[in-house]
Parts: C-alpha cells; structure tokens; sequence
C-alpha cells in the first residue's frame, strides 16, 4: 500500500499538469517482469528504482512531463526523432521533466533509469540512443545529453559539450523545438563522422558500458626501445675498449710542492635573472561513462544550467 | 732478394743456479730466483755475490752475427751459452729465450753504457695470473669473437720488460681564467638566479714525479699509458738478474724525444690544479696560460707488462697486462654477427618487456 503511494506520488511529480499522450504512464506492478524487458535483472536493489520510474510507451520518444512544447512542436521533435533513428540507427529520447533537485545526479538518475527500463532501443544492438534531458525547474533550470549503447562511442563528452552550447541560447530562452532541431542535426553530423578520436580504442561491453580496448603502444615501444638498444649497446661496445689514451699527469703530482705567488679571485660583475611561476590551475567539469542502478551503461555531457 | 751480412760480436748472459748451473728463473710471487732442478731458492744478495747474479765468465766467448736485412730490419744473432744454439733477436730486443733449451739470453750490450737502465720494478704478477685475466676477458662482454681468447692465443702471451723513461717535471706559471658562481633562490612563486662574474688568477708552481712514457716504437703509448699506474715503491735499482725468465726490450725512442709527453701531462695537469684551486666556481674559462715545463731528473726504468699479440682478421690486437698491479688493457675485436644478433634481441625483448608492462598496467586499472 505504501509502495503504491510512493509510486503514484512520482508519477504525480512527472505528470503534474501533464494529459498528453507522451505522458501516459503504466503501472509497473501490473506489467510483467514490471515492465523491464531489457537483460537487466530485477533485483532488491533496483527494484526501488524500477518502481519510481514511470513506464511508457517507447514508441512515443517525446515525453513530455513539464509541458514545455505544444501538441505541434512534439509531433515535429517525433519527426525529428524518427530521422535519427533511420540516419543513425539508435534512439532519440526526448524527456522533460519539472522536479527540484539539489544536485545534477539526479538529473542524470533519472534520465539513465527512465532509459534503461523502459524499452528504448530494445531491438537496437546495446540498446544504443540518446536522450536528452530537461529539468525545467523553474528555479535551476538544467539540461543534458545522456548517452546508451553505440552512442557513447560518437558523442563524446566534448562532443556532447559542444552540442550542449550550440543549443544553450534556444533552451535558455525557451526555444526549444528550434534548439532540439538544432540537436538532432548536430547529433546527425557527429554521427557522420563517426567515432570520437578518444574512443577510438574503446568499445561497448555485453552491459553497455563504454570500455577500454587494450591498445598496444607500439610507437612509443619503438622509440623507447630504440634509445634503450642504442645506450645499451654503445655501452656493451665500449666495454671492449678498454684502451684510453690520458692526457694528465695528475697521479704523479708530488701534493706538497704545489706552492702559489699569486691567488687572486677578483669579483667583476653580478647579474640576477627573475622568473614567476603560477601554481594555481584552473578547473572544468566534465561528464563520463557510468553504472546506472540497471548495472547499464551510459555516458552524459557535463550539463548545463539554464 | 739480396741482403748482407755483417759480423759482430756479442755476448749473451743467462743466469745460471748457484748451485746445479742449470737455468734459472726470478719468480715474481716469491720474489727471488727458484732453480726448477735442483729446487734451490736464491735472493737477489745470494745471486750477487755469484757474479752478479750473471754467468758472465760462461758467456765471455759468445759471438754473434749482425744480420741487416733490405727492409732495414736489423736481426743479431746470438750463441746460446747453454745449448750452443744460435739466438736470432731484432736490435731492440734485450733479453730473448733460447727456442731450443728455453735458457734466458740476457744481450748484454743492449743493457750497457747508454742502454744500462737506472731502475726497474719486477713482475710481481705470474703468468697464470695474465693467462687468467686474458680468459676472463669475454666475461662482460658479448660481442668477443667465439675463438679470440682460445688456448692458442693465450699460449701467446709472454712476460716483458718494458723501456720507459721516467720524469721528474717542474710547471711554473700563470693561468688566468674567467669563472662564475651561480646561486638560485625562490621567494613566494619568483625564482632567482644570481649570476657572479669573477676573474681568477693564479701564479705558482708544482713538481711531478716520475711520469712515465713508453721509450719503444714498437709499443702503442696509449696501451702503455692505459696501464698505469705503476707502484713506484717497488721500483728498485737495476740488476739484469730480474730480467731471466722474461723478454726485455731497449727503448729506441731518446729521452729528448719521449720528454715532450711528459711536458704535456705535466702542463695539462698543472693548468687543471692552478684552476680548480678554489671551489665552487663554475663555467670556468681559462683566458691566459704561461705554465712552462722543466726537466728536472730523468730515468730510464724497466717496467714489468704481460703482452699477447692476437691476429684477428687480418689485424694484430695487442693486450697487455700491467705485470705489477695486474691492470688488464687492450681492445677486443667486434664480434659484428654477435652485435647484430644482441641488438635485435635487446630490442625485441625491450619492446616485448614494455606491451608486456602496458599490458599488465591495463588489466590492473
């Protein structure tokens, strides 16, 4: 009983004032599995999360829990979201939300669980999409892009950077449908361009979560070997040198009979040279790849306010 | 080929046991003369007082013929005083071995009058000891030739006296030189850098003593000089008795022309001492150097070395072992393949050794 209170409460939160269709929300508990039908397993520790997670229905891609578009601009980002699909091949995911919140991780709790169980990219190999995320709360407005899947792969968190300002000015001043336009063709372009330079020697796990290759670094191997080999055997070489010709006599100096008339060391000029170092550094935020409570896989951008 | 003979004569020594009269050999361990037949030791006091420590009387009617060949190579030759047989020596050789009998020959007139060394340091160190040190010679280094420290090679090696002469240098002068002292200190995040310029000057004098330089064209002054140095505490007054069981040469290099080694050590080592006379100075940059060397005493010592001549493709490699301290020189051939070979695998196992740590670096994270 109380679980269902706290179910409703949520649910109440994301559709306050919400009676479209993109809103519709089921009851997980009525749902098989609740409504998860992705590998992750439910267990007692996710299952507070699955629960609080509203489950919709994943071919609407634009949910709009804050109502911050009309009925017209929704149907044209559901456009915009099926263009993605066929130029890409993974998910757009469009959620908007109105909720206070203290820090950006709940942003980022939110959208990774809202993705993760429900059925977003289901037939899409890693469950691979993007959602993005606004937090239209009116006090610290907040937004971002999350990653799933084959996604974190193009949309590094430079890249997720740079599409987060190209579109700040449209969500700041409320523009949205122009600034998601603007998202879905930049999301389009980096696509076209493939892989992130820094993910190159990275790939998706069985979980989705975005992993290192092992990447063999033959070109420094080769010059560290190289200056290794040359040291070494210039000094294997030498040792069968062993004839040194000597130019000093120093070993049959008689110690006692060096005597000086003279010992002077006369100061001529001084100079001092001057240099400043900074020893502060400046700091970034930056976003990264992440466990959600599904034990999935997912990257962000590091997020914007306003 | 046409080549003329001239007849001389000459006198070969050997040193003959006190007591059986059969050779006798100084053993550098022990330090006196030990008759390998009737196993009689002597002191250098028991050799001198039979004649010397020489058998001269036996070897009064020795005779030998001068033979000057179209290369100017001059050979003499010799009668063994034990064995009657004739002794083919070159003119610098001073004390050779009989190939037939092995008894010592000691040419008298190469170690006379002008030739008469002033000192001479024994061979402290057996041949087993420079055979040793030859066969250790490719420990620590890869790339010897396989067959270059065999037995043949080592059987090669023999005992000789070295000429040298000998200087006692003065160096007086002036040397002048530019020099600075540097200091650094940081005060918050500015670092500083004091640079003093300072004018060194310095007149005086110093003395070296016996400096040493090889009196023999056919020895390579860089070997001889990559052996010292020699202990001169041990060095006593000449006697030939020492010379039995070794080769000796004379110099053919006058003392006036060894002299201007000796000056050059002599003035590099005094220009080093006046300069580095006050420390803490740096970049230091000599600007006026008058040092002027004398020759204050000269000697000419024989100096005790281990020497094997190795030919190895086609190029003689000369190793000589300082027959006092056991100081071990020479150059060893390139084993080219060996190098190669070494170099690929340090490479490859280098390379190997660090994908390997990349590796390991990876899956710990």
């Amino acid at each position: 009983m109380k679980k269902k209170f706290i179910i409703i409460l949520i649910l109440f939160m994301f559709c306050i004032g919400n009676v479209n269709a993109s809103t519709f929300t089921y009851d997980r508990n009525t749902l098989s599995n609740y409504g998860v039908n992705k590998k992750w397993k439910v267990t007692d520790d996710n299952l507070y999360n699955i629960l609080n997670t509203p489950a919709v229905n994943a071919d609407d891609k634009v949910y709009d829990f804050a109502d911050i578009l009309t009925q017209e601009e929704e149907k044209k980002v559901y456009t915009l979201t099926k263009e993605f699909l066929e130029e890409t091949g993974m998910e757009l995911i469009i959620l908007t939300i109105n909720s206070s919140y203290t820090y950006d991780s709940f942003n980022e709790d939110i959208a990774s669980d809202f993705y993760d169980y429900n059925d977003f990219g289901i037939d899409i190999e890693h469950y691979s999409g993007v959602l993005l995320l606004r937090n239209a709360y009116s006090l610290d407005p907040y937004y971002n892009l999350y990653m799933f899947g084959e996604a974190q792969l193009y949309y590094s968190v430079e890249r997720a950077d740079d599409i987060l300002d190209y579109i700040y000015n449209d969500f700041h001043s409320g523009n949205y449908y122009s600034g998601l336009e603007k998202l879905n063709s930049e999301l389009i372009r980096y696509y076209k361009k493939g892989y992130a330079p820094e993910y190159k020697y990275n790939y998706i796990d069985a979980n989705g979560k975005l992993k290192e290759k092992y990447h063999a670094p033959w070109g420094v191997a080769l010059i560290i070997s190289g200056i290794a080999t040359s040291i070494i055997m210039i000094i294997l070489i030498g040792n069968n040198k062993m004839i040194k010709k000597e130019y000093k006599a120093s070993e049959y100096l008689i110690k006692d009979s060096v005597s000086y008339t003279r010992k002077e060391d006369r100061f001529i000029t001084s100079h001092t040279s001057s240099y400043t170092s900074s020893s502060s550094s400046g700091g970034h935020s930056s976003g990264g790849s992440r466990s959600g409570s599904s034990g999935g896989g997912h990257s962000s951008g590091s997020g914007r306010h306003g | 080929m046409s080549e003329r003979k001239k007849q001389r004569k000459e006198k070969a020594l050997d040193n003959k046991c006190p007591s059986c009269g059969a050779p006798i050999k100084f053993n550098p361990t022990a330090g006196k003369w030990k008759c390998e037949y009737c196993e009689s030791e002597f002191t250098l006091e028991e050799m001198q007082k039979h004649n010397n420590a020489s058998n001269v009387k036996n070897n009064e009617n020795g005779e030998a013929s001068k033979i000057e060949e179209i290369d100017d190579t001059v050979y003499v030759s010799y009668k063994c005083q034990n064995c009657g047989a004739e002794i083919v020596a070159d003119e610098q050789t001073a004390a050779t071995f009989c190939v037939y009998c092995g008894n010592t020959a000691i040419l008298k007139n190469k170690l006379s009058g002008e030739f008469k060394p002033n000192l001479i340091i024994p061979f402290k160190t057996e041949k087993e000891h420079a055979i040793k040190a030859f066969e250790n010679v490719s420990k620590g280094r890869p790339f010897v030739p396989k067959d270059f420290n065999n037995k043949n090679n080592i059987e090669k090696i023999k005992g000789v006296y070295i000429p040298f002469w000998l200087y006692d240098v003065g160096v007086a002068g002036d040397v002048d030189c530019d020099a600075k002292r540097v200091t650094s200190w940081s005060r918050g995040d500015t670092h500083y850098t004091k640079t003093d310029i300072y004018k060194i000057f310095r007149s005086g004098s110093m003395k070296f003593a016996k400096i040493p330089v090889d009196g023999s064209t056919r020895f390579d002054n860089d070997i001889m000089n990559s052996i010292e140095p020699f202990n001169y505490e041990e060095m006593i007054q000449y006697n030939h008795a020492y010379l039995s069981g070794f080769f000796a040469e004379k110099y053919d290099v006058d003392s006036e022309g060894a002299f201007k080694d000796a000056q050059d050590r002599a003035l590099e080592s005094g220009k080093d001492i006046m300069v580095n006379s006050s420390p803490g100075y740096s970049g230091k940059l000599v600007t006026n150097n008058t040092l002027v060397p004398t020759l204050e005493n000269k000697y000419y010592a024989l100096l005790p070395v281990w020497m094997v001549n190795v030919k190895y493709k086609d190029k003689m490699y000369i190793f000589a072992m300082n027959g006092q301290t056991g100081e071990f020189i020479g150059d060893i051939p390139l084993d080219k393949k060996k190098a190669i070979l070494w170099g690929i695998l340090i490479f490859v196992g280098i390379m190997l050794a660090i994908i390997l740590i990349s590796l390991i670096m990876f899956y710990a994270r």
